[in-house]
């Protein structure tokens, strides 16, 4: 195997001095590439091109961005309408640094603003009704001119009928009041009643700074909950409801602190004192780390080298699964610890060669495979896992005969038990089968009772409290957070606002056919249909005068010279205020706007008028989510299925068929005892458990080739996996303590699947060494 | 002596006569259908001549308020509890929810109780100012304290005896729009089939 000229030492050295230049190499590598590297954190772009979608991705972005900002308020004095309390709120919000924005009511200036703004540009703010009554010569317009001046209680003046004969500007203010949500004005505040009775104040502002680390969001939540408190005091009868994005991400750090202080704690202790106890030295731990740390280095590195990117997921997927070759070191260190009295540590790296080579390229060609998959994030996974556990594995290959000089060696611990394990395998058929044909009927029994559940609202359970305020607020304002819209895009404002025309008629459409509950459209024209709106104001003016003279009306003529509002004044003036959120406008003149329905019965429905219509995209979170997780679910089936052929087909080509199909039973196995926990402890299966299966497979091929190994001790190999095993029940195995119901199913299946995995594991001793335990520890 | 006595019942009968609110309201409340033809005189500022309008207008305590303008040209209005509709011409009647626009909506309230002297909703919106002016007839000046009434009207004042027999509106921009009922119909106490109709969406 090696050069006979240099002393096998020499060789080794060298290798490590070469694998060290590799590592430097890519140390630098990964220098290079960072600073460069795009760390893609996007869900949406896991997703296949095709459910994508053309949405520009800055456009998507930027609104995603922006409503994750904002705050919403709404503050009760009781059941008499006072707005103290809410005013006391927003003096209180606008000293707070983390806020910018906060707005209560509209000021008697900026009311007049907003009627000015209408009534000078009332010919280029023509709405829907007005539009309707103005075609066919206008003589619609004509009735509703004279019913309005005819109504006691309309307040048409001689000052408006002057100035604004064709009363355009009541018009859009009507219709505006029409599509207005389900609040009143009062006093300028937007107010609205609950079925107690108590009178609601509404506030909105928006988080300062687009990215909110957990520190700062932690700050904010209490600063608030201290505002509120405060409140109570100067107010006894005041209440508040919040709402904003900020709250959940807030609950959800909260909790994965809480995950990683309790958990984190039991995992440390647990593996040290496990380490200490078997090898009565902390060194192990410490190459373990270092192994597993090269590993992630070599991985990122590398992908980053393909693929120029690398998304956030796959990051935390691929590291988990680097992980996986903290098995290597194990290995040899148990090897070492057992045998290192009479064997050289070359000796012993001989010993445990061919198996460490076996499971690195079994388990790498099971993960390689996963590049055939049509997804970046996969591929870039595969590349991740393949590149970095080769990496760790070279660096308990080349490094660590020379690490483990003066380790401690000693006899295997609890030695009379594994001994007991192994004969038992050996010559016990209520074990030899019974324990495969027990596991095996499990397996079927849970599998078959498994349900698949991919919506993304189970993964997690949501606070209580939060949701309650948020759906008070859905339902006294009518503006809810489903996070179903349509997306309106264009290379320029103009392009936008004219697509979004075409789409205005399908929504009405389907309001009309009750398909939608309602949806809020940017009340805002193309210059387009704004000169088609002026050509039909020129045509109908003269028969208007004509049918209100006929009724005895004298009017000016009306002005109709073009006043036009482009997206640009729109957005400066006071009109668009609660509008603003749905219009984004690039430095480059490409454009967005935001269509948000609610109450949507169908939202296949929607996604197929969004397709007929160019530019326009139709996004329901929720659904896309869903679709995202079952895709990657059912996708992540099938490679592991693919990735079990391969192994059983290199089990077969090395072994012959029988031995090659006995060894891949304890894969099979491990898989099927993982998903029938699942099925039993009353989970469905999710993406999260198909990843948890990926590391299973990965790790019943180290137990199951640790164990085939020829030249190794069946005895040493137990311990090793032993050790192995508790070390990933230590780490991975905690996830089952999660209060996140996603993480804690991953850690159902990966514990039991590792479990399974390691009792079926002695399946695969070559027949020569059987017996051979006892007499050689 | 006659004359003490004749005195005396006149004193008391002037006593027991002088009408109040809560008197021109226990009378409303007693006629749970009220049917009047209107004739509406709306002289809007800067304009040469008023405009006259006339039609038939319908009470029912249950419903709501129907409001038929026929000249000088068709135009209904119907208001209950949860809906407000305009039919005007051939064009498609505009409806309008409480649920979907309760700003509108605290506005029907308000016109539905003046036509019923309803006083807790006058006395939340307006400070009023009310005289017996003998014969049975009275005034109500009501004088807006909310928004937005404020920023419509003046004043509004309502006179009558049994019933309501005039509402002046005085806008805040000097127009000015006089209503008056006649022919007022009490029976049949309940409201016919047809008027029913008038008040299903």
């Amino acid at each position: 195997m090696k050069s006979s000229n240099a002393s096998p030492s020499d060789v080794h050295r060298r290798l490590a001095w070469g694998w060290l230049a590799v590592v430097t190499l890519l140390v630098a590598l990964l220098v290079v590439t960072l600073p460069k590297a795009r760390l893609d954190s996007s869900v949406l772009s896991l997703l296949p091109a095709s459910s994508l979608g053309k949405i520009p991705p800055q456009i998507e972005n930027g609104f995603l961005q922006r409503l994750d900002r904002q705050m919403m308020w709404m503050v009760s004095p009781g059941d008499k309408p006072n707005d103290e309390a809410a005013a006391w709120w927003q003096t209180q919000l606008q000293q707070q640094p983390f806020l910018q924005g906060v707005q209560g009511p509209m000021d008697a200036k900026g009311q007049q603003e907003w009627g000015e703004f209408y009534f000078e540009h009332r010919n280029g703010l023509v709405d829907t009704q007005t539009r309707s009554r103005l075609q066919n010569g206008g003589e619609a317009q004509a009735q509703w001119i004279l019913a309005q001046l005819y109504s006691a209680f309309s307040g048409v003046s001689g000052k408006e009928l002057t100035n604004d004969p064709l009363m355009l500007t009541r018009g859009s203010q009507l219709a505006l009041q029409q599509t207005a949500s389900q609040m009143r004005l009062m006093n300028g505040w937007l107010v609205a009643r609950d079925k107690q009775g108590r009178y609601w104040y509404l506030l909105h502002g928006e988080l300062k700074g687009s990215s909110f680390d957990m520190q700062q969001g932690r700050e904010a939540v209490e600063q608030l909950r201290a505002l509120q408190h405060k409140l109570k005091q100067q107010f006894p009868q005041a209440q508040v409801m919040s709402r904003g994005t900020l709250f959940y991400s807030d609950y959800a750090s909260q909790q994965a602190k809480h995950d990683v202080s309790t958990l984190g704690l039991a995992t440390v202790i647990g593996v040290l004192l496990l380490i200490l106890l078997v090898f009565r030295s902390v060194r192990p731990l410490i190459l373990c780390v270092t192994s597993v740390g090269i590993g992630a280095l070599a991985g990122t590195a590398i992908t980053l080298l393909c693929f120029g990117e690398l998304h956030l997921m796959t990051l935390v997927m691929s590291m988990s699964i680097v992980g996986v070759s903290a098995d290597y070191t194990l290995y040899y260190l148990t090897e070492r610890m057992v045998h290192g009295g009479q064997n050289s540590p070359i000796a012993s790296l001989r010993k445990v060669l061919p198996a460490l080579l076996l499971a690195l390229a079994t388990t790498a060609i099971a993960y390689l495979i996963m590049i055939l998959a049509p997804f970046p994030g996969i591929r870039q996974l595969a590349v991740f896992a393949a590149s970095g556990l080769i990496a760790s594995c070279l660096t308990v290959v080349c490094w660590y005969p020379f690490a483990v000089r003066g380790l401690p060696v000693h006899q295997v611990p609890c030695r009379h038990w594994l001994n007991a394990w192994l004969d038992a395998w050996q010559h016990n058929n209520a074990v030899r089968f019974g324990i495969p044909l027990a596991l095996l009927v499990i397996s079927l029994g849970g599998i078959a009772s498994l349900k698949i559940n991919d919506d993304i609202a189970s993964f997690q359970a949501l606070p209580q409290d939060l949701l309650r305020e948020e759906q008070a607020i859905t339902a006294l304002t009518g503006q809810g957070m489903d996070q179903k819209w349509f997306v309106v895009y264009g290379d320029s404002a103009e392009q936008t606002l004219q697509r979004l025309e075409k789409l205005a008629p399908a929504l009405a459409k389907l309001k009309a056919d009750k398909a939608i509950d309602s949806y809020r459209l940017i009340p805002l024209a193309s210059l387009e249909q704004q000169q088609a709106d002026l050509q039909l104001l020129r045509e109908a003016a003269p028969v208007l005068q004509k049918r209100l003279a006929e009724s005895g009306i004298t009017v000016s003529a009306p002005n109709l010279q073009q006043m036009a509002v482009t997206p640009d004044v729109w957005q400066k003036s006071v009109i668009s205020s609660g509008w603003r959120l749905l219009w984004l406008s690039l430095p480059d003149g490409k454009s967005g706007a935001l269509v948000p329905v609610s109450g949507v019965h169908d939202s296949q429905q929607l996604g197929q008028i969004a397709a007929k219509i160019p530019g326009v995209g139709w996004v329901d979170r929720k659904v896309m989510f869903n679709e995202l997780f079952s895709h990657f679910r059912s996708l992540l089936a099938t490679l592991l299925a693919a990735a079990v052929a391969a192994i059983a087909l290199s089990y077969v080509l090395r072994l012959g068929v029988k031995r090659g199909l006995l060894s891949v039973v304890p894969s099979l196995l491990s898989l099927g005892g993982g998903l029938a926990a699942l099925a039993l402890s009353g989970h469905a299966l999710n993406l999260f458990s198909l990843l948890a299966l990926m590391l299973v497979l990965g790790i019943g091929i180290n137990y199951t080739l640790f164990f085939s190994n020829p030249r190794g001790t069946p005895l040493t190999s137990l311990l090793a996996i032993s050790v192995a095993l508790l070390t990933t029940l230590f780490t991975l195995g905690m996830l089952v303590f999660s209060q996140t119901q996603a993480i804690a199913s991953f850690g159902i299946v990966l514990s039991c699947g590792i479990f399974c995995a390691f009792l079926t594991a002695p399946l695969a001793l070559p027949p020569s060494t059987q017996g051979k335990g006892k007499r050689e520890s | 002596m006659n004359r003490i006595i004749f005195l005396a019942l006149l004193f008391i009968s002037c006593t027991a006569s002088a009408i109040t609110l809560d008197d021109v309201q226990r009378s409303f409340a007693s006629q749970p259908v009220v049917r009047a033809k209107f004739q509406q005189d709306r002289q809007i500022s800067g304009m040469a001549q008023p405009l006259h309008s006339s039609g038939e207008v319908l009470i029912a305590k249950s419903k709501g308020l129907w409001w038929q303008q026929q000249h000088p040209f068709p135009m209904t209005l119907v208001l209950d509890d949860s809906h407000m509709a305009q039919i005007m011409g051939n064009q498609a009647p505009q409806i309008i929810t409480a649920d979907s626009n309760p700003q509108m909506f605290q506005f029907n309230h308000l016109l539905r109780a003046l036509f019923q002297a309803d006083r807790k909703v006058l006395d939340e919106n307006f400070s009023s100012v009310f005289t017996d002016q003998g014969k049975g007839q009275w005034q109500l000046v009501l004088t807006p304290i909310t928004t937005p009434l404020d920023k419509l009207f003046s004043t509004i004042t309502l006179q009558g005896d049994k019933h309501l027999n005039r509402i002046a509106l005085n806008d805040l921009q000097g127009d000015f729009t006089e209503i008056t009922f006649s022919n007022h119909r009490l029976e049949p106490r309940k409201l016919t089939h047809e008027e029913q109709q008038r008040f299903t969406f």
